[in-house]
């Protein structure tokens, strides 16, 4: 018995200590149906995933394919963006260089945007670890927008609600890769469930020296990078060289 | 330049439902009190009732109109969490009830200290001061609640939004006594005028001097730190884009100017112990001082907010 299985017997094992402690304060008639309807759902109810992305930076050639795949996918309105690539130019001739920076949701472990819904319509799925918007709730309010540290967030034109990334939770849930990683041109992007220690994104993980974006934020990002390059021009004000952050976004400065 | 996502509507919002609560807390305070204000206690306090919920209710209506979708704010009531705009929504969305309860309280014509309203008058007036904190505290914590927003990322803004809401409420209630209950001719009720504007003014004045010291140790601590803090905090300081509104329209206009005027004015009585007359031209000049540096403060507030973010990615 591997520690899975092991892992799985226990939560049914108090799933079922659960539900005979109900049962003895309902009815005895409904004791058999409540213990063997929940027995088959545990039977065919997968493990909990968690999804998340590794972008090794080595391999993007900055040709935002990845955007145009995003956008077609998902109709995002003209002048905004769900998945972008910045660009970071640094140096003082000869000595300069570029670097690409694919930018996307985190999906963070601990969602800033979550923690200030007011109506609970971003929550993170328990299932997959995605972070969602319920436009049944949204109120459009941006206080999301204002929270995440990332600015991955932007209140959609046409419907008036926040949106932002979703790991293409219509082609994750049916085996698919996201259109981001399905057109990287480079191969830069890996997706996966994190938690199963066998899937290719752990590995690499695992052998890899990845970095998150603001890991002083606390937020614990779910999209690792290899390489990436975290200059901004900030540092200008040092004078030692020069950083140019073009973001490709409405919004030219990075937030 | 950075997108503003909360604009002069939310700004708006922030002052005027400030303003309103402060009114609010003000008169339900001074109405719950035994002493200090003597007969003119009512008269002070029916100002501060009647003018509360309007402006709280007009900073609402904006609030609302802004989102677009006006009626998906009723969103806002089916569930209550832990974000501060949920609370804060179910604080406001209270006050403005029993604020207009309270406010209806002093409409009747026979109504005065002692007539049969009086009892639940002061029933409401100690659930609305609870409510009037909750709405001018909760704007601050709003703000305040995003490590990704580090300018607004400070327990002393609440604190400072607190202050600067109840001395909007204070102003108000003065400006509002200039027009409707300085103009009486029986010598009894102007005695009364004077002494209760003189302890407007006094109350006014601690709680600007309590604004002050806030905003020094808002921009002290602020400049103390490394890091992001400090990056947001440089747009008030000398080269930032907000320098000369911040310290000339808050700090100098709506703070320390009308400080120095109030405390000139009660210096005499306070200290020498003369009879206190209210110079009209002060009364009307220092709520309106008052009220643009407390509007330009939730500006500046929230713009910088807006335009400063974290140093590294």
């Amino acid at each position: 018995m591997n520690a899975k299985q092991r892992q799985l017997e226990s939560r049914r094992g108090f799933m079922q200590k659960l539900l005979g402690g109900a049962a003895v304060a309902s009815t005895a008639a409904a004791v058999p149906v409540l213990t063997n309807a929940t027995s088959e759902v545990e039977e065919k109810q997968p493990r909990n995933k968690h999804y998340g992305m590794l972008i090794d930076t080595r391999k993007c050639i900055g040709c935002h394919s990845c955007s145009v795949a995003c956008k077609a996918e998902f109709d995002v309105p003209l002048g905004f963006t769900r998945s972008w690539v910045e660009y970071t130019e640094k140096g003082n001739y000869p000595n300069v260089s570029r670097h690409f920076l694919p930018r996307l949701c985190n999906h963070c472990r601990h969602p800033q945007c979550v923690d200030v819904c007011p109506t609970g319509a971003t929550y993170k799925r328990h299932q997959d670890g995605i972070v969602v918007v319920d436009t049944g709730l949204c109120i459009g309010c941006k206080y999301c927008i204002q929270a995440c540290p990332y600015d991955a967030r932007f209140l959609n034109p046409v419907t008036g609600f926040a949106d932002k990334c979703d790991f293409c939770i219509h082609r994750v849930s049916n085996g698919l890769d996201p259109a981001c990683v399905n057109s990287c041109v480079g191969g830069a992007r890996i997706f996966g469930d994190i938690s199963d220690p066998d899937s290719e994104i752990s590995r690499q993980l695992a052998t890899n020296p990845v970095t998150v974006l603001r890991p002083g934020k606390g937020t614990e990002p779910n999209v690792y990078y290899i390489a990436a390059d975290h200059s901004s021009e900030h540092e200008n004000k040092r004078g030692w060289y020069d950083v140019r952050v073009t973001t490709h976004r409405r919004d030219k400065k990075r937030r | 330049m950075h997108e503003l996502n909360w604009g002069i509507h939310v700004i708006l919002y922030l002052f005027l439902a400030g303003l309103g609560a402060g009114a609010v807390v003000v008169s339900g305070s001074v109405l719950l009190r035994k002493g200090g204000f003597g007969s003119s206690r009512f008269a002070v306090a029916r100002c501060g009732a009647l003018i509360g919920p309007i402006p709280a209710m007009l900073g609402t209506f904006l609030l609302v109109f802004e989102l677009g979708q006006p009626f998906r704010a009723l969103n806002l009531f089916k569930v209550i969490n832990l974000s501060p705009m949920s609370i804060g929504s179910w604080f406001l969305a209270l006050f403005i009830v029993f604020s207009l309860l309270y406010a209806a309280t002093f409409l009747p014509s026979s109504a005065g200290p002692g007539d049969r309203l009086a009892r639940i008058r002061r029933t409401l007036a100690w659930i609305c001061v609870p409510m009037g904190i909750g709405v001018a505290i909760y704007t601050g914590i709003l703000l305040g609640a995003m490590p990704a927003r580090p300018f607004w990322n400070s327990p002393i803004l609440a604190a400072l939004f607190l202050l600067s809401a109840v001395s909007s409420g204070v102003a108000a209630i003065l400006l509002m006594g200039v027009f409707f209950r300085r103009k009486s001719t029986n010598p009894a009720i102007r005695d009364d005028y004077h002494n209760s504007a003189y302890l407007l003014t006094a109350t006014d004045a601690i709680i600007l001097g309590g604004e002050l010291v806030i905003i020094f140790l808002f921009l002290l601590f602020a400049q103390l730190t490394i890091g992001d803090v400090r990056y947001a905090v440089a747009e008030v300081l000398p080269g930032g884009q907000l320098f000369l509104p911040f310290w000339v329209l808050v700090i100098g206009f709506g703070v320390f100017i009308p400080f120095v005027i109030e405390i000139n004015e009660i210096r005499p009585r306070l200290l020498y112990g003369r009879v206190f007359r209210s110079r009209l031209a002060i009364e009307v000049l220092v709520p309106i001082m008052i009220l643009i540096g407390g509007f330009t403060l939730r500006y500046v507030i929230v713009v910088a907010g807006q335009i400063s973010s974290s140093a590294v990615l």
